[in-house]
């Protein structure tokens, strides 16, 4: 079953077409790499579904219910969560206390919010860092905060925006590794990346975006393989 | 570890503190026994008014992050609901038989007459309810713009509320204010508790409202609450996607924040039993209540009673020139010398310049405020001798 729809979706910012017409579905546990060049709409994609702005166009169905219009934080609610590109700790507050924010979407309780926080740290190795204020990590340990702290509200939809940008190669390898292992939860995923290499190995599908459209989608095989893909991001002969 | 190192680690209080604590309160109890001038207990009552003022503000101020200037219109709303029911309690027949005459066609006059069958005290309640309407149309319109527009907006919306009670003469008599010569003694059920013929009762009015504000401070510190409003100070986006309703949380912290500082207005106005808009409502009032928490350090329990224990000695010692006076009562300035006369004839006219130029100072190099600065001192010296 389709967990998320996206149909027909626009969203325009005065005359200029941010996104246009973009159509695709997720379906439930994959991993669906998102990539286009640089001003391709991928971000206004990710807002417009998180619902920091509704679409001018389209409908977007989550879980077989129309999200369109809901503030993100309904959205969180339901079980779709996105980090940030750039990343956005709170940063007076300590790292298993940033945690603790998501978890107390799902609890009412400081202690069950401390445990849950603790548990999902583990999950990202930043078990050391827990009484760190945030704000002193660096920014590999950052990119695993933002994933922490949205494994917490305990999501069965996460998008992650970029979340290997700015990494060196062995940070970029534990964050890749992390991504399968959230799979693994039964968490469907919808990731964001530059990285050709890693999308294509992550990925079970691959949606391309250009200027806003929707250029191709299919296996990552078949995307390397589209002369359309590679006129896009290399530019014709 | 860093200087955000004094945020964190706050998970319980630790006993030498808890007992600091508890000596300062049995202390303070015990004060009007050892101390009977009247001039000290005055200036432990104005230093207890800017505590709750301070530690009001926080809640929104300081945890929340939405830097609100206009919480005089909050502490004006305590103020006159609790003068005009007192008052109000107080009509002679003269009065009363003049405003049945006026209620036939001014809605103000009925209101101050169902005012008279009021219990006095229950102006403050009146004045708390006052305070949480006010918030609640204050927040549903500024809280939907951010930063430095909503400090704006808050300082507009406060002059709209100091302009309304300003025009209103028949409910609020404008700029004459509202004097009240006797207070009804507070009683329970037919109990006196106090006829408030002295400070005495004033001061421990005073120390217990500051002590419930610290509670409600640390309750809130301590609840899922006290996390969004600290994850909306932090990063408002991030809190939304992470499942906080920003209107709600807001809302509730401007809320509750409004509620306390009513109390202050309460307060301030049987304390002084003389208000009027200039006084209560004025954009003055709301800029000293934001000093108090950011001299001190937000978004911690005890900032703004040290930002108080700060700013209110200050203004004293500054306003009655007590230093020029002390050096020249010592001997030390010659009072007849062109610096002596310096000190007597120009620097106690300057007290507001020199106050101002303090505050821009520690502003200017203690940006996580007083006790920031010491605590952030006092983990560097630790990290030395380690």
């Amino acid at each position: 079953m389709a967990i998320l729809e996206i149909k027909h979706v626009s969203k325009f910012f005065g005359g200029l077409a941010a996104v246009s017409d973009v159509s695709f579905q997720l379906e439930q546990g994959m991993i669906m790499g998102l990539i286009g060049p640089n001003g391709a709409g991928k971000t206004t994609l990710f807002n417009c579904i998180t619902g920091y702005y509704p679409p001018s166009r389209g409908e977007i169905m989550f879980n077989g219910r129309t999200i369109n219009g809901l503030h993100p934080d309904v959205v969180c609610k339901r079980g779709m969560v996105r980090t940030w590109q750039k990343v956005r700790p709170l940063a007076k507050m300590s790292v298993v206390d940033n945690v603790m924010v998501g978890a107390l979407c799902r609890t009412n309780s400081l202690k069950k919010a401390r445990e849950m926080a603790m548990e999902q740290v583990k999950v990202v190795r930043l078990e050391h860092r827990a009484d760190f204020p945030a704000g002193g990590l660096p920014i590999g340990e950052r990119k695993k905060l933002e994933v922490a702290r949205v494994l917490a509200t305990q999501p069965r939809l996460l998008l992650l925006d970029e979340v290997m940008g700015g990494l060196n190669p062995s940070e970029s390898e534990e964050i890749i590794q992390l991504i399968l292992d959230i799979r693994k939860l039964g968490i469907t995923q919808m990731v964001i990346e530059h990285d050709m290499k890693a999308i294509m190995r992550i990925s079970d599908r691959v949606v391309v975006l250009c200027s806003g459209e929707k250029l191709a989608e299919g296996a990552p095989q078949e995307i390397v393989n589209n002369p359309e893909v590679i006129t896009a991001y290399l530019g014709s002969e | 570890m860093n200087r955000f190192s004094i945020f964190i680690n706050r998970r319980g209080a630790s006993p030498v503190a808890l007992i600091a604590f508890i000596v300062i309160v049995c202390l303070l109890i015990a004060f009007p026994v050892y101390v009977g001038s009247p001039y000290a207990r005055h200036i432990m009552i104005l230093l207890f008014l800017s505590i709750i003022m301070g530690e009001s503000w926080n809640i929104v101020g300081g945890y929340a992050g939405q830097y609100s200037v206009g919480h005089a219109a909050y502490f004006g709303a305590g103020a006159y609901g609790t003068m005009i029911v007192i008052n109000a309690s107080q009509f002679d027949a003269d009065k009363l038989s003049e405003l049945q005459e006026l209620a036939k066609d001014s809605r103000l006059s009925s209101l101050l007459l169902s005012a008279h069958d009021l219990p006095p005290w229950s102006g403050i309640i009146v004045g708390m309810i006052a305070a949480l309407i006010l918030s609640l149309i204050i927040g549903s319109i500024c809280f939907r713009l951010r930063g430095p527009y909503f400090v704006l907006a808050s300082i507009a919306v406060a002059e709209i509320v100091r302009l309304t009670v300003l025009n209103l003469p028949d409910l609020t008599q404008g700029a004459e204010g509202i004097l009240i010569s006797t207070l009804p003694p507070f009683t329970i059920g037919s109990t006196v508790i106090t006829t408030f013929n002295s400070k005495i009762p004033f001061y421990y009015t005073g120390l217990m409202l500051v002590l419930i504000t610290i509670l409600v401070t640390w309750l809130v510190q301590n609840s899922k609450a006290g996390y969004f409003f600290q994850a909306i100070r932090e990063d408002q986006d991030a809190a939304h996607s992470l499942g906080i309703s920003l209107t709600f949380y807001k809302n509730s912290a401007l809320a509750l924040s409004a509620v306390l500082t009513s109390l202050a207005g309460s307060f301030y106005a049987i304390y002084i039993k003389f208000i009027d808009p200039t006084t209560v409502l004025s954009l003055d009032l709301s800029v000293q209540i934001v000093l108090i928490s950011i001299i001190g350090g937000i978004g911690t329990i005890f900032g703004p009673v040290v930002g108080a224990v700060v700013l209110v000695p200050l203004a004293e010692v500054l306003r009655s020139n007590l230093i020029g006076e002390s050096l020249i009562s010592s001997g030390m300035v010659n009072a007849d010398s062109a610096f002596g006369n310096f000190l007597t004839e120009n620097l106690s006219h300057a007290h507001v310049l020199i106050y101002g130029i303090l505050v821009v100072v520690v502003i200017l190099f203690m940006p996580d405020g007083v006790l920031g600065f010491f605590k952030a001192l006092l983990a560097k010296k630790r990290k030395e001798a380690a």
